[in-house]
């Protein structure tokens, strides 16, 4: 059996004194589509990078197709586009690209590449004179310039405009339904749905949530029903509550059932002032995970 | 020759500031302090013309040789280092093409202001002499390399890029490239005998007179190489090229 794109085991990372991957278990089979979804400081990136070979772990154990990060980095398996990458200045966007494709055994055929990624008219255009969104193109055309097995991407698409993120993702799309594995990390639960086969929620360096993407998204895609309420009543057990926070006066009510939530809380006879109900944002989705695993 | 040599060579050679300031700026200086010896009374003698001219290659060596190195902190800042670092190509060569640029570039001013010399100044050296001056030139700017590296990788982007230029001027002024260390007060000559701009001059110097490099001149900058690459390497050690301000 041809071993794992990704197989992670006890991978721990630290910042400095600041745990940022605790203890993570993942796997990756060969041609899955998985996105990395998680808030802010949850160790999505770090993740990354340790996968890349860019930091090495406090302890645990990276496998990369089988290799050491670092190997499989050599060996031309792995494309990045990386959160902080950049481009050389002083140079045209032709020249890098010819450089990073010189650097694999087997490039992309530049035509094919230059199409794929919508670069066509940037290949002697100075790196200094991109646009945000260009840049990004250019970044995805030096990830897949060596036709590689596993594409790792971290935020791919913090720069694009709207129509940006589309193409991307329709080219991803595209790159998995060839047999590329795709492992990307966001915090956009609506990218995580709409492009990954498989979603993993990660939250303070831990995987809360992990399944096909359907799954993961009726787990978070709840709504949150929030009023002030005064006293130590608590609401953990109203129907349709998957988690309950409380600030100050006012409490926060995670439900996969907003009318089933809101009878019983009237039928109790609790004022529901300042009544608010809104989607479930990817903070209270994770706030639920965590909550349900507990 | 790698590609990697290759882009890097073009991305400088993109930058005219470059060279007007390591190949240019020298070569109209060893004109211009030749020609202020010569308002001079007594006028210059060929001693002096041929002086001038090897402490403006050694002033032009050694700006090429950290306005090059030092670029390593540019690519740093802008993740591009980063971005090579997911890609085959080996971190070493990197490191290594850095260096190569580092002393293809000083062979630009050195042989241009030799150029200058000969033509415009008329030094006269035997054929010998030329080859050893520019031999021991190109040789020895391998300690401005390894400074170049050092402060290139121990500093960010725009205090590199500062970094460079004063200390480059510090390196000619005190080490007597553009007024020779005779005319320094006591002191001020020990303070340029601390330095490997002195001593990198003082070989040139020693091979336009045909003769070998002083002992104590070649120690020193063997010595300062040393301390350089030591430290640059530490430094790297610290703080991987990959890593991200911050």
């Amino acid at each position: 059996m041809p071993p794992d794109a990704l197989a992670l085991s006890g991978l721990t990372v630290r910042h400095g004194g600041v745990l940022a991957v605790d203890r993570l278990d993942l796997r990756i089979g060969r041609g899955e589509t998985v996105a990395l979804l998680g808030p802010n400081g949850a160790g999505k990136s770090s993740t990354v990078s340790a996968v890349l070979g860019l930091l090495r772990p406090h302890a645990g154990t990276v496998e990369v197709l089988g290799r050491a990060p670092g190997d499989a980095v050599r060996a031309g398996c792995v494309g990045a586009m990386l959160q902080h990458g950049g481009l050389p200045g002083e140079a045209r966007v032709g020249e890098v690209l010819h450089l990073v494709r010189c650097s694999y055994a087997d490039p992309w055929p530049l035509d094919d590449l230059v199409a794929t990624t919508g670069i066509g008219g940037l290949l002697g255009r100075d790196v200094d004179a991109l646009s945000g969104g260009q840049r990004q193109r250019v970044l995805l055309a030096l990830a897949l310039a060596g036709q590689p097995p596993l594409l790792l991407l971290d935020e791919p698409t913090s720069a694009m405009d709207v129509e940006g993120r589309r193409a991307f993702w329709t080219t991803m799309r595209d790159l998995a339904d060839r047999g590329t594995t795709v492992v990307f990390a966001t915090h956009h639960l609506h990218e995580a749905d709409a492009v990954a086969d498989r979603v993993v929620v990660m939250a303070a360096g831990r995987v809360v949530a992990d399944g096909p993407s359907a799954a993961v998204r009726s787990a978070v895609a709840g709504r949150t029903v929030r009023f002030t309420a005064p006293g130590a009543a608590t609401f953990d057990r109203v129907p349709g509550v998957t988690g309950a926070t409380r600030l100050g006066g006012t409490v926060a009510l995670a439900t996969t059932d907003v009318e089933a939530t809101l009878r019983a809380l009237l039928a109790d006879g609790v004022a529901l002032a300042d009544l608010e109900v809104r989607g479930a944002s990817l903070e209270d989705a994770v706030l639920s995970l965590v909550g349900g695993a507990r | 020759m790698s590609p990697l040599l290759v882009f890097q060579l073009r991305r400088v050679a993109r930058n005219r500031q470059f060279f007007f300031f390591t190949v240019l700026l020298p070569a109209l200086f060893t004109v211009f302090f030749t020609r202020v010896f010569a308002g001079t009374p007594g006028g210059v003698s060929p001693e002096q013309a041929a002086a001038t001219m090897v402490a403006m290659m050694s002033y032009g060596a050694i700006g090429a040789a950290l306005g090059a190195t030092v670029r390593l902190s540019f690519d740093r800042a802008s993740g591009w280092l980063r971005q090579l670092r997911v890609t085959p190509v080996p971190q070493t060569s990197v490191v290594a093409v850095d260096v190569a640029v580092g002393m293809l570039l000083t062979l630009p001013p050195v042989v241009v202001v030799a150029l200058t010399g000969r033509f415009v100044n008329g030094v006269r050296l035997a054929p010998g002499e030329w080859a050893g001056l520019v031999g021991v030139l190109w040789l020895g700017s391998a300690v401005f390399v390894a400074l170049g590296l050092l402060l290139g990788w121990a500093l960010e982007e725009k205090a590199a890029g500062g970094a460079v230029g004063i200390i480059g001027t510090v390196l000619a002024a005190l080490g007597g490239l553009w007024v020779p260390v005779e005319l320094f007060p006591s002191a001020l000559r020990a303070v340029a005998h601390g330095l490997p701009s002195y001593w990198y001059a003082e070989v040139g110097r020693a091979a336009a007179g045909g003769g070998l490099p002083p002992v104590p001149a070649v120690a020193a900058l063997v010595g300062f190489a040393a301390v350089f690459g030591g430290l640059a390497v530490l430094v790297a050690r610290r703080r991987p090229l990959t890593a991200v301000a911050g």
